[in-house]
């Protein structure tokens, strides 16, 4: 992974003194809260329901076991002993004191982490594919471009007060597994016909109020053209996103309103403009990046045969006791590598009687340990808030689950419906309608039978406290996003959504249901489901999309009971 | 007469902004600049807003001393690209002044997007501002400013 130099180290140490002094500064009253506000933002410092909320970039996701440790540290020192890993990749701390957020951002620097531009309306945390690097799909791994975005949108003089927030994604494989369509810029690294890689570019995709997904800007950018294209990019949303109203300031407004043909010739005029003085990439320098992203030391070893009863077909309850237990996490939490004998390791943050994406210090001291053991000492984060080991050996994986499981870290569902996507809801965010966390607890009681939630096969559930859309319920299978009506909690519900392959934004299926009646509006649609299926394969994003939402609308507002 | 930071020094500013009455020479807004064409005399200044399109100043950017460019509130970011176009695509020299809701936090990105002057908001604290010339010694972008060279990588 990147390691800190000279100028990263004495770049992150000016930066937590400036802002420890302007910290001082708004505790004297020397500032006021609205000229405080967009300086603690770019700081990762929200102001909350409870406490400030200070969000910690993970850039693209991916840490070391030192890194996971002093987010244990943090947690137990300066929170109440657990953090919150979000759809951003990033971790959020609920509990943090004001005054001690220098403090904290200095510990970070200490292990080469920051909170930079984590909130803000500025270029935030560049996410990617959790699988980076070891999928065998991948033309090239999209981390060293993460990387580079990431240094050179690291408090950039020009883009650093935009009409609003800006998300870009980058992917090297064919199958996105970074949501880059819902992105203000997903990059998708392809090859030309003549095998040199390059960016697709996209631009203007969010979800939010006015979800969209992304239009294609460029079928095919040089490599090194880059940072020129997208600054040609910034400076055109930069000079003509709008500024007065928030609601319409993100940069798929722009594109919207402008047509994509028009904007894409904004950007390419621009790109010309600019390209004597726009930053040029060096091929050496993305070398350089590259060379911190080289495989690790991977051993020369056989594949390991999977356990017996884990091939297509199998039950979790083929045999018994510990056996099946380990079964069901490998067939549900584990999945290929690009080399062999290797296999890449979920960890799940959804077990029951947990907020989904919470972890505690304590798990995360223990997981750097295990990832010191069996996977070369790095953890990554994924945009739907779970962990994982990426380069397991075959052979550790029965001792790696036998550790995970007195940890509360090998809850077999990855991909079901309970690996639900939450935001932390009315419970934390001051800008939540309704509460998640109980939805996602009544869903887990509700979903508790395992047999039932393999059968129903890959779900993914995305549920959002707020039209904000921090739980990206307009892209889940099942969408779920809290209103408030009068006072109450409701949730919307919406089918068809799909973060990836073919992207598309779910439909709503009617009235809003009431708190209570969520899982069991759930329990109706599946239902509906597991009766209609075509066979034991299609899975249920497929039969919504053969089927429409209606035969799941009539069987939801079959009775009044489950509406409104 | 109005103090302004001008290339680290606290100095008296002898020009009047377009809306001003008194002494020395005034700076023109800038539809009247663009209108004035070829018979604007060598020398002139002129104040834009935000909205402004930098780039219809080109033919007549040989002839201007000064350009104020006016933010109006704390945030808006699009005078950072109006100063970046200005210094890079279009080469202006002269002195380039950030006037409005400036504050010392906005001092350091301001001067690497090619800003020479700052006309503070009033009650901010010009020297303090000017500490914050010193404030990161490094850097991630090349940048058109000449007030602060931050080091860089390579």
């Amino acid at each position: 992974m990147y390691r800190y130099d000279d100028i990263d180290r004495t770049f992150l140490a000016e930066r937590v003194a400036e802002f420890r002094e302007q910290t001082r500064r708004f505790l004297a009253g020397e500032l006021s809260e609205d000229e405080f506000r967009p300086l603690r933002l770019r700081n990762g410092l929200y102001i909350q329901t409870h406490a400030p909320m200070l969000r910690v970039a993970i850039p693209y996701g991916l840490l070391s076991s030192r890194q996971l440790r002093m987010l244990a540290h943090i947690a137990r020192r300066y929170d109440r002993g657990y953090g919150h890993f979000s759809t951003r990749q990033n971790i959020q701390y609920n509990w943090p004191k004001l005054a001690e957020v220098p403090d904290i951002l200095a510990e970070l620097a200490s292990v080469e982490m920051h909170a930079i531009q984590t909130s803000g309306n500025c270029i935030r945390n560049v996410t990617s594919d959790h699988l980076a690097g070891v999928s065998a799909d991948e033309l090239e791994d999209p981390r060293p471009w993460c990387e580079i975005i990431r240094q050179w949108s690291t408090l950039h003089p020009e883009f650093y007060y935009l009409p609003r927030k800006f998300k870009i994604a980058v992917t090297g494989a064919p199958t996105d597994r970074a949501a880059s369509e819902v992105h203000d810029i997903g990059l998708h690294i392809v090859r030309d016909a003549s095998g040199a890689a390059g960016f697709e570019v996209l631009v203007g995709g969010g979800l939010g109020r006015m979800p969209m997904i992304g239009k294609r800007v460029r079928a095919f950018l040089p490599q090194l053209e880059l940072l020129a294209y997208l600054e040609a990019i910034l400076r055109v949303y930069n000079r003509h996103g709008r500024r007065d109203n928030i609601h319409r300031a993100r940069i798929k407004v722009l594109v919207k309103s402008l047509g994509v043909e028009e904007f894409t010739r904004q950007v390419e005029s621009e790109y010309a403009a600019s390209r004597a003085t726009a930053p040029r990439l060096e091929a050496a320098e993305v070398e350089r990046m590259r060379a911190f992203f080289a495989p690790p030391a991977y051993r020369s070893l056989p594949d390991v045969p999977p356990p017996a009863g884990s091939g297509a077909g199998a039950s979790a309850g083929a045999s018994a006791g510990a056996g099946a237990a380990y079964l069901a996490w490998y067939r549900h939490n584990t999945r290929a590598h690009k080399v062999r004998g290797y296999r890449v390791v979920f960890i799940s943050l959804k077990k029951h009687g947990e907020a989904p994406g919470d972890m505690t210090d304590a798990q995360m001291d223990a997981l750097a340990g295990l990832a010191d053991r069996h996977s070369f000492g790095q953890i990554r984060v994924t945009h739907d808030q779970n962990l994982v080991l990426a380069d397991v050996s075959q052979d550790e994986l029965p001792t790696l689950h036998a550790a995970l499981v007195p940890l509360g870290l090998a809850t077999p569902n990855i991909g079901t419906l309970t690996d639900m996507i939450c935001c932390p809801g009315l419970d934390f965010c001051s800008l939540a309608n309704a509460g998640s966390i109980d939805i996602a607890k009544q869903i887990h009681e509700r979903f508790d039978d395992f047999d039932y939630l393999y059968d129903l096969g890959e779900i993914q559930v995305k549920m959002s406290g707020c039209m904000n859309a921090c739980g990206h319920h307009h892209v889940g299978h099942i969408g779920i996003l809290g209103v408030d009506k009068h006072g109450e909690e409701w949730y919307q519900i919406t089918l068809g959504g799909s973060a990836s392959g073919q992207v598309a934004l779910g439909e709503v299926i009617g009235p809003s249901v009431a708190k209570a009646r969520v899982a069991a509006t759930l329990a109706r649609i599946l239902e509906v489901y597991v009766e209609r299926r075509e066979s034991g394969e299609e899975t249920f994003l497929q039969a919504v999309r053969r089927l429409g939402v209606e035969p799941f609308k009539e069987r939801v507002y079959a009775s009044d009971t489950a509406a409104a | 007469m109005r103090q302004i930071l001008r290339q680290r020094e606290l100095t008296a500013d002898a020009w009047r902004y377009p809306d001003e009455s008194g002494e020395g020479p005034q700076a023109l807004p800038f539809a009247a600049l663009v209108a004035a064409g070829d018979s604007l005399p060598a020398g002139s200044g002129v104040v834009i807003g935000p909205t402004d399109d930098v780039r219809l100043l080109a033919p007549c950017l040989a002839r201007l001393a000064l350009i104020v460019v006016h933010f109006e509130k704390n945030g808006d970011g699009r005078g950072f690209s109006q100063a970046q176009v200005l210094r890079q695509q279009l080469g202006y020299q002269g002195e380039l002044r950030a006037s409005g809701a400036i504050k010392r936090d906005h001092i350091f990105l301001l001067a690497r997007c090619g800003f020479d002057a700052f006309d503070l908001d009033p009650g901010e604290d010009a020297l303090a501002a000017l500490a914050q010339l010193g404030r990161f010694s490094v850097a991630y972008q090349r940048s058109s400013g000449k007030l602060v060279q931050p080091r860089m990588r390579g």
